[in-house]
Formats: C-alpha cells, structure tokens, sequence
C-alpha cells in the first residue's frame, strides 16, 4: 500500500531529477559552444595595426566571427533547443573590446587585453518539467569572455 | 485534473515526510567564509561629463592662406582607452584658471593675445576609479593681417570648425608627447589642416641656429611589413607566422639591403637563418616561461655600406586566447 501511495511521488522525483541533468547537460554544450566561439575570436590579429604599431589588436570582425562559430557550434545541440542556433546566435549581446584597456559598460568590467565577451540567452526544451506543471521551455544565459594573454 | 493530482502528491510528500536527524556543524566544519564583495567598478564616482576618447591628440597645427593664420589642432582617430572631459572653453585673449597646466601649452597670436580653444582633462580608469592623468590645450582660433596698412594689429576672430577636412601640406608645428596615448606616425590619419596652406611659425618659436653638415647616418631596423615603420617590440599570437623585414636607413632614407643573418631567436619554427631581400618568416609554438622576454636578434649588411655591420633587434612577446574568468 505504501509502495502504491509513494510510487506517484518517485515518478516526480525521477522526471525532476532526469530533466535537471538533461538540462546540465545542454547547458555544459551551450557554454562550450559560447567558449570555443570567442576563443576562435580573439585568434585572428589586426596585421595592418601589427605592422604600424607591433601591439595586438583584434580583427575588425572579431564579434561577426564569434556569432558565426557560436551558431556553428550550437548547431550540434539543436534538438535540446527551443530555438534555431542561427537566430539565438543572432540574437547574442557578443562585444569586441580591440584595444586595451578598455571597459565593458554592460558587465562593469574593466579588460586588461583585447577581448570579446559573449553573452546569450539559450531557451531549452524541458518537456519533463512541462509534465509536472513547469514551464515547457527553460532559458539559459550563457556568458563567455576570453582575451590574448 | 492535473490540479487535482499535483495536491495529491504535494500532500502524499509533506505526510510522509520524516525528521532528517540534522545537527549544527562543528566550528572546524563550516565552510570557509565567501571573499568580500569586490566593489563594482561601475560604482565609482564618476566625475561628470567624462566621455570615452576616440579621437587623440596628435599635435597643434599653424597654417597660413593668404592673410589668414589658422591656429588648430590635428587628432587622429583612435581609442587609447582612456576618458576625458571638456573643462574650460576660452577665447581669444581671455585667460583661465588652467592656463599653463596643459602639457602642450597654450599658444598666442602674433599680437600676445592668447588663443581661443578647449581645455580637456584626461583620465585612465583604474581599479580605484577615473585617476587624471593630464590636461590637453586644443587650439581653435584664427586672425587675419591687413596688407594695406601692414600694421601689426591682426583681428582675431574664432576658427570655423574644420574638421573632416583633407590632409593638405600644413605639417604640426610642434611635437609634444602625447600622453596617455599610443605613439602616431604620419602615416595617420588627420584632420582640421586648411587646403592649400603654409607652414608659419609658432609664435613662441625661437631663431633656429644654422645647423652643420654631416655625414650620412646609417640605422638598422625590424619591421613587420616590408614599408612598415621599424619597432623596437611586437606582439604575435601563438602559432601565427609572422614576417620580420630587416631594414636600412641612410638619413631615415630607406635603402636596400645586402643581407641580414639571425644572429639569436627563440622561434619555433623560422624560415632562414639568413637571407637577402626576403624577410624572415617565424613562428612561435610554446609559450614563454613567466619573466622571460624573447628577441630577434639581426646582423644587417646594406648596398649602400656592404662593409659596416648593423645590429637590429626586436621584442618578441607571444600571446594565446585564453579564456577570462
């Protein structure tokens, strides 16, 4: 009798916990995708300010090339999301900071090395929490910032 | 129905629910207490009208177009990553309260009166706020001589504003070091000279002495493009090849080389160890050890000199993406 009146309960848990983990989950890619993005970024030199001055400058289409792998990268976790990767990349704050030091009005932070920072958000399908009464999309914000060092 | 059974199991998991037995943790145990709150920069008193700088000083300009003197000043478009703000706006002859402050002083028109412009206060951002580093005059004034009299009295009035206008002949009068700012070349860009100008003097320009002739001085250089200017450091990125031309000049006058030989390098991976009119190309793989600078280190020979042996170097520092926490 126990076992019938608990059983309702562990199913709860059970879709909780498995929903949860899916989610961890998506987020470890998503967060993956958004690193790899800005790390690709901030690999490409200014070679016109390389040779004028021989300080690292970023490319002037360091953003644009952080938006176009982001949506590449995020192409391999599509199905978990809620929308395409192209209009969640399109749809990303990502900042190119070429010269240093320089501040970062949105994050208040101040970058010692040209830099770009990513941030999105990334709505994710979670049908286990829409089976228990939760939102059927949950949105993750994703943040990812790297520079030369 | 889906209400219905959300209560039941709320309610089937609150009756069923027993005591979890849990105790106050020991002293020892307690997690490590959080850092204090880093103070957000955004926080800071900022002073007011303090602005990001684009455009930077370069230099102050004085051309002559027929009666008309023009006192400007050039700038060049480029973010130093520092702020400034607009702190005094003076005309013609009128003194403030900055007046011998700017490092690049303040200039006068040829009857004494001092001219009109701007005083901007810079500042860099630092992890105690915007710190002043240095005030900068921006000249903005013009007179015009009358011929007829030839009096000395000019009618000074303010100067249009002009800029976005070409790059003509008029060349910068003076050459104060532009603080807070990277080092410009004339192959930048300017702006605010007037077409068809002259170079006047300044009026606070002193008699130059006659200068001697000399002989010819040959200098040896790196740089990264074969027109390039010649660096004494640069920064590469972590497996990117890159192209070193060693150089001569004669009186600042490029001229030819004959050869040039590596005589010590760190690279990784290098296209020669010497060579004639091509540049050397190298790469670096590993990163260096922490405190540790790496060089080039050339030995150049000229067309114009082939016997006299030239030095050049050049500081190499690698960077690599890394991901910022």
């Amino acid at each position: 009798m126990t076992t019938l009146l608990a059983l309702p309960l562990l199913l709860v848990v059970l879709v909780g916990v498995l929903e949860l983990g899916a989610l961890r989950a998506v987020a470890y890619r998503a967060a993956a995708a958004a690193d790899l993005a800005t790390l690709v970024a901030v690999g490409d030199q200014d070679q016109i300010e390389l040779a004028r001055s021989g300080n690292l400058r970023l490319a002037a289409d360091a953003a644009d090339t952080a938006r176009d792998y982001f949506a590449r990268n995020l192409s391999a976790t599509a199905p978990a999301l809620a929308a395409s990767a192209t209009a969640i990349a399109a749809s990303a704050d990502i900042a190119s900071f070429p010269t240093a030091p320089s501040f970062d009005p949105r994050t208040g932070v101040r970058y010692e090395r040209p830099t770009v920072r990513l941030i999105a958000l990334v709505p994710v399908k979670t049908p286990g929490f829409a089976a228990l009464l939760m939102p059927a999309v949950t949105t993750l914000t994703i943040r990812s910032t790297s520079s030369p060092r | 129905m889906k209400k219905c059974t959300a209560i039941l199991l709320m309610s089937i998991a609150l009756l069923s629910s027993i005591s979890a037995n849990a105790r106050e943790p020991l002293d020892d145990e307690s997690l490590p207490l959080p850092p204090p709150p880093v103070p957000d920069p955004v926080a800071f008193v900022v002073p007011p009208g303090v602005y990001y700088v684009t455009d930077t000083y370069v230099a102050d300009v004085v051309a002559t177009s027929d009666a008309t003197t023009t006192y400007s000043t050039t700038t060049v478009h480029e973010s130093t990553g520092t702020y400034a703000r607009v702190i005094d706006n003076v005309s013609t002859g009128a003194s403030s309260a900055f007046d011998g402050m700017a490092f690049n002083g303040r200039g006068a028109l040829t009857d004494g009166q001092a001219l009109a412009g701007t005083y901007y206060e810079n500042f860099v951002l630092t992890a105690g706020g915007y710190v002043p580093v240095s005030i900068v005059f921006f000249q903005d004034d013009s007179e015009t001589k009358r011929r007829q009299t030839g009096s000395s009295s000019a009618a000074a009035t303010k100067a249009a504003a002009t800029s976005g206008a070409a790059v003509t002949s008029a060349q910068p009068v003076t050459s104060a070091p532009v603080t807070s700012a990277q080092p410009v070349t004339s192959a930048q860009p300017v702006t605010s000279a007037q077409p068809g100008s002259i170079i006047a003097p300044p009026p606070s320009s002193k008699p130059q002495a006659p200068i001697e002739p000399v002989g010819p001085t040959l200098r040896a250089g790196i740089s990264l493009a074969p027109d390039g200017p010649t660096l004494a450091s640069a920064e590469v990125l972590r497996g990117r090849l890159v192209q070193f031309w060693p150089r001569v000049f004669v009186n600042d006058v490029a001229v030819p080389i004959q050869s040039w030989r590596l005589l010590s390098a760190q690279p990784d991976h290098i296209s020669a160890n010497a060579g004639s009119t091509q540049p050397l190309t190298a790469q670096w793989i590993r990163m260096p050890a922490p405190g540790v600078s790496w060089s080039l280190r050339f030995e150049i020979f000229s067309l114009v000199a082939p016997t006299e042996r030239l030095e050049a170097q050049i500081a190499i520092t690698v960077r690599s993406p890394a991901l910022v926490d």
